[in-house]
């Protein structure tokens, strides 16, 4: 097969998506908003939380002042936005329905359009998330030190963070093919999203031995390391290390996804569509 | 009472419902502790920099916490399942099985759904409280628990109300759902005590969407912060709400069954 | 002369609505000037029905039967004139009058999906406020009626759709009501489901003596049940009295079969020819040329065999609204 063909294939593929859930989401302005208030809450929530708590402490909280923590939960809601999924919902959906059988026979791999669909979406609701970011960033005068390589670095880091958590996301997604109580499942993954990625707390206030745990789990690098990065936080080397880590659990999840993919079919194709 | 007799039943049903699904007890069970090790989890976090979050000491976090159960549990027993299958009724025409029915239509469709299981949130929440005024040591004063209890039942009145307020406007527009989705989403912030958030968020959280009077008032009864003025709002508060979202109800009813106003 | 259990006075119910055309200038204009159109639901309906009585609401899609019954049962307010169902005022939806009446929808269940059909009944029982042993009485009687043994500690999901229906009457009849609404009861069921069901339905008015109001644009459901027939079209009264006199008045013409060796010949001169197949062709003539058009097909053509029949009832009420003018100008419903 002609790649270059394949490749613009995909490309009108994508194309197409992004009209459709644009769209869709034009139908849906309504839970746009409620939408947009849930995802600029719960980082406003744990800003307010350790703002008090810094201010409660002389000040700070380990390196972290109240605009520290205003600079590192604004830029966190930005990059949760840019790579969260709601993957397994969609999937847990699908199997149940036995709507998966239209993707399953098509000649594209259905994470394409999953993709494609989560892209689109985003570019829908980016807007409204940089105007909440821009209404934070007056309210609570966040303060970072920014440094021009480290922001030259985010934008790779942030890619791969969005590829990483999609692919684990996508790859948790299937357990719908296993059990019907995909939502156990999704809950300890978002317990250990919420306390490893930097979500409930910047991960440097973390006792030592908690940070090498998120050192070596990748969900530090699905989110939280872009953001320390951006806040300029982080030493080259460590932005290296980083990177690298991104390279490696990437790689590692594209293997996992492969290997659940294959079986998942065959599990569902054997239980019949 | 009519109304109890008939929540009695309703609740029977509800039970034999789930029963039908074979929902793992364990599993639930299992999620439900997972989020409440969660909670705890992070508020050791907190209070492993702080000794006083915005004055609130560990041990009335803990109490707070337990209420956030209990209140999430009652929601989730028969406010939340009630409201969604209103919408539901109002939109598939069901709602004129209701219609015809000898009783007070707001009590039937209120009663009618009931998630057995948020039972188990219910009992934590109660279990996670008890610990925590266990661990307080300082007596509750009779007067604390009676304001307690009527701050608990203002708040769950107020939540109800608020929750009517919004299922009852599907007589007016088509795709309500997303609006119950508010209250959810910002119930979050009443994990914390509304006091530490800057005033703009505790105004919404107090006038716009009532967490603050689920949550936070009740914790301050127990904790013997509550002052008069919040006792009266919430008092006055859930006498108003309820009034105000039966009007609404009615006014609903009304556009329903195409009277003219 | 008892008094009717239901009584209609020039009942009507108009709904507004927008009016928009296709177009997003259209789209545009609306939404600074709405423009509103009254479209008559029901309108100057008068009828009375006698306790015990059944009548079959007739009429195509879209002709007020619905909107009729539910200003009958008290869910919708009318626009204008007068209604009494046992002597209440349905809209005011007093608990006296709740307690008499009850509704059927053919699409629609009140029993919860996931649970015997058994378990609904309790509830009913605790809302109808039902002794128990009355309720079981009735529980009894209507199981034996509907041969429901077996369906009631079923989850009513696992039933079929027939089986669904039975359980939902029950569960509509368990108070005696004394005045029961059918919308479509039959709506979706396989002929011998509406047959069954049907059967019931007679049977449980001659027990009951309840009064039974039934809309459905099956003609067989009203044709075996109901002496009455009440037929509407446009929201308005076309005709109300009994069905064989609805037959006669409107059906001025016979049905002619005759069969042919093929379909080439032109019986146009003889009568309007409906269809043809195999040589069957299906002729439709005025009532009293019976005698001297079947004469002359006899005799001008190699006649295999020949039929003199009356149209079908259904063909019927469709010349019956197809005849109704357009009285209130609103767009013509669709027929059949």
């Amino acid at each position: 097969m002609n790649t270059l063909y394949e490749l613009r294939d995909l490309g009108k593929l994508y194309a197409q998506q992004l009209r459709t859930t644009f769209a869709t989401m034009v139908q849906y302005r309504a839970s746009l908003i409620i939408w947009t208030i849930s995802a600029v809450l719960e980082p406003l929530v744990y800003l307010v939380v350790w703002t008090t708590v810094s201010n409660g402490s002389g000040g700070s909280v380990g390196s972290y002042t109240a605009g520290g923590f205003a600079a590192y939960y604004i830029v966190l809601m930005l990059v949760n936005q840019a790579t969260y999924t709601w993957i397994m919902y969609e999937y847990e959906y699908r199997v149940r329905q036995g709507s998966l059988s239209f993707s399953l026979l098509r000649p594209v791999h259905p994470i394409h359009a999953d993709i494609a669909d989560n892209l689109s979406s985003k570019l829908v609701t980016l807007p409204l998330l940089l105007g909440a970011a821009l209404v934070l960033g007056l309210l609570f005068r966040p303060s970072a030190v920014l440094q021009p390589w480290a922001i030259a670095a985010f934008l790779p880091a942030l890619v791969l963070a969005f590829l990483l958590r999609f692919l684990v996301e996508w790859t948790l997604a299937l357990a719908a093919f296993w059990t019907t109580r995909v939502s156990a499942f999704n809950q300890v993954y978002f317990v250990l999203m919420l306390f490893l990625s930097g979500q409930l707390a910047p991960l440097a206030l973390f006792p030592g031995w908690l940070q090498t745990v998120a050192f070596v789990l990748p969900f530090r690098w699905m989110v939280g390391f872009p953001v320390e990065l951006a806040l300029g936080r982080l030493g080259p080397l460590q932005a290296v290390e980083g990177l690298g880590m991104q390279a490696a659990w990437l790689g590692l999840s594209l293997l996992l996804v492969r290997f659940v993919w294959k079986r998942g079919v065959r599990v569902y194709s054997a239980v019949g569509a | 009472m009519n109304a109890l007799r008939l929540f009695a039943v309703f609740f029977r049903v509800s039970v034999l419902n789930e029963a039908a699904y074979r929902v793992n007890f364990f599993v639930q069970v299992f999620q439900t502790l997972l989020e409440l090790g969660t909670s705890l989890a992070g508020l050791a976090v907190i209070y492993s920099y702080t000794q006083s979050l915005g004055g609130w000491r560990p041990n009335e976090m803990l109490a707070l916490v337990g209420i956030f159960f209990l209140v999430g549990g009652i929601i989730g027993l028969i406010i939340q399942p009630g409201m969604s299958a209103l919408i539901d009724a109002v939109r598939d025409g069901t709602l004129d099985f209701t219609l015809t029915k000898p009783e007070d239509a707001q009590l039937l469709a209120s009663i009618q759904k009931a998630a057995v299981w948020s039972l188990i949130d219910l009992l934590m929440g109660l279990g996670v409280l008890v610990a925590a005024l266990v661990r307080m040591r300082t007596g509750l004063s009779a007067g604390q628990v009676v304001a307690f209890a009527a701050m608990l039942l203002a708040g769950s009145v107020i939540v109800y109300s608020f929750w009517l307020i919004l299922a009852s406007l599907s007589f007016w527009f088509v795709r309500v759902e997303n609006l119950l989705e508010i209250f959810r989403s910002m119930y979050e912030a009443g994990r914390w005590p509304i006091s530490i958030y800057p005033g703009w968020l505790r105004f919404g959280l107090t006038f716009l969407v009532p967490v603050a009077f689920a949550t936070t008032v009740p914790a301050e009864a127990l904790t013997g912060r509550l002052g008069p003025g919040t006792l009266f709002l919430a008092l006055a508060g859930a006498v108003g709400l309820f009034l105000l979202a039966r009007l609404v109800w009615t006014l609903g009813l009304r556009r329903y069954s195409g009277a003219s106003a | 002369m008892p008094a009717p259990a239901i009584h209609l006075e020039h009942l009507s119910k108009t709904y507004l609505v927008p009016e928009r055309e296709a177009g997003a200038g259209a789209a545009l204009r609306s939404l600074f000037h709405r423009r509103m159109q009254a479209v008559n639901a029901v309108a100057d309906l008068s009828f009375d029905l006698a306790p015990g009585e059944i009548v079959g609401f007739l009429g195509p899609n879209g002709a007020g039967k619905t909107t009729s019954l539910k200003m009958l049962a008290g869910l919708l307010h009318p626009s204008g004139g007068e209604c009494r169902v046992l002597g209440h005022v349905p809209w005011a939806r007093e608990r006296e009058f709740l307690r008499q009446i009850t509704l059927v929808m053919g699409q629609r269940n009140q029993l919860v999906w996931d649970i015997p059909a058994a378990d609904s009944f309790e509830l009913n029982r605790a809302i109808y406020r039902l002794a128990p042993a009355d309720y079981r009485r009735t529980l009894d009687e209507l199981t034996g009626l509907l041969e429901l043994g077996p369906l009631l500690r079923k989850p009513v999901r696992n039933l079929s759709l027939g089986e669904r229906m039975k359980c939902e009457i029950a569960a509509a009849l368990l108070h005696r009501p004394q005045v029961v609404f059918l919308d479509e009861p039959t709506i979706g069921l396989d002929v011998t489901m509406q047959r069954r069901i049907r059967a019931f339905l007679e049977e449980y008015n001659r027990r009951s003596g309840a009064t039974i109001l039934l809309t459905s644009h099956y003609m067989a459901d009203v044709e075996a049940l109901c002496k009455r027939v009440v037929v509407i079209h446009h929201g308005r009264l076309l005709f109300d009295g009994n069905l064989s006199d609805l037959l006669q008045k409107f059906s001025a013409t016979k049905t002619i079969v005759v069969q042919l060796e093929d379909c080439v010949a032109d019986l146009h001169q003889f009568g309007e020819v409906v269809d043809c197949e195999d040589g069957r062709f299906t002729l439709r003539i005025p009532k009293a040329d019976t005698a001297h058009v079947t004469e002359r097909l006899l005799t001008s053509l190699p006649v295999i065999d020949l039929l003199v029949e009356d149209p079908p009832i259904d063909e019927v009420i469709d010349r019956v609204f197809n005849l109704a003018p357009d009285v209130d100008g609103s767009s013509p419903e669709e027929h059949g």
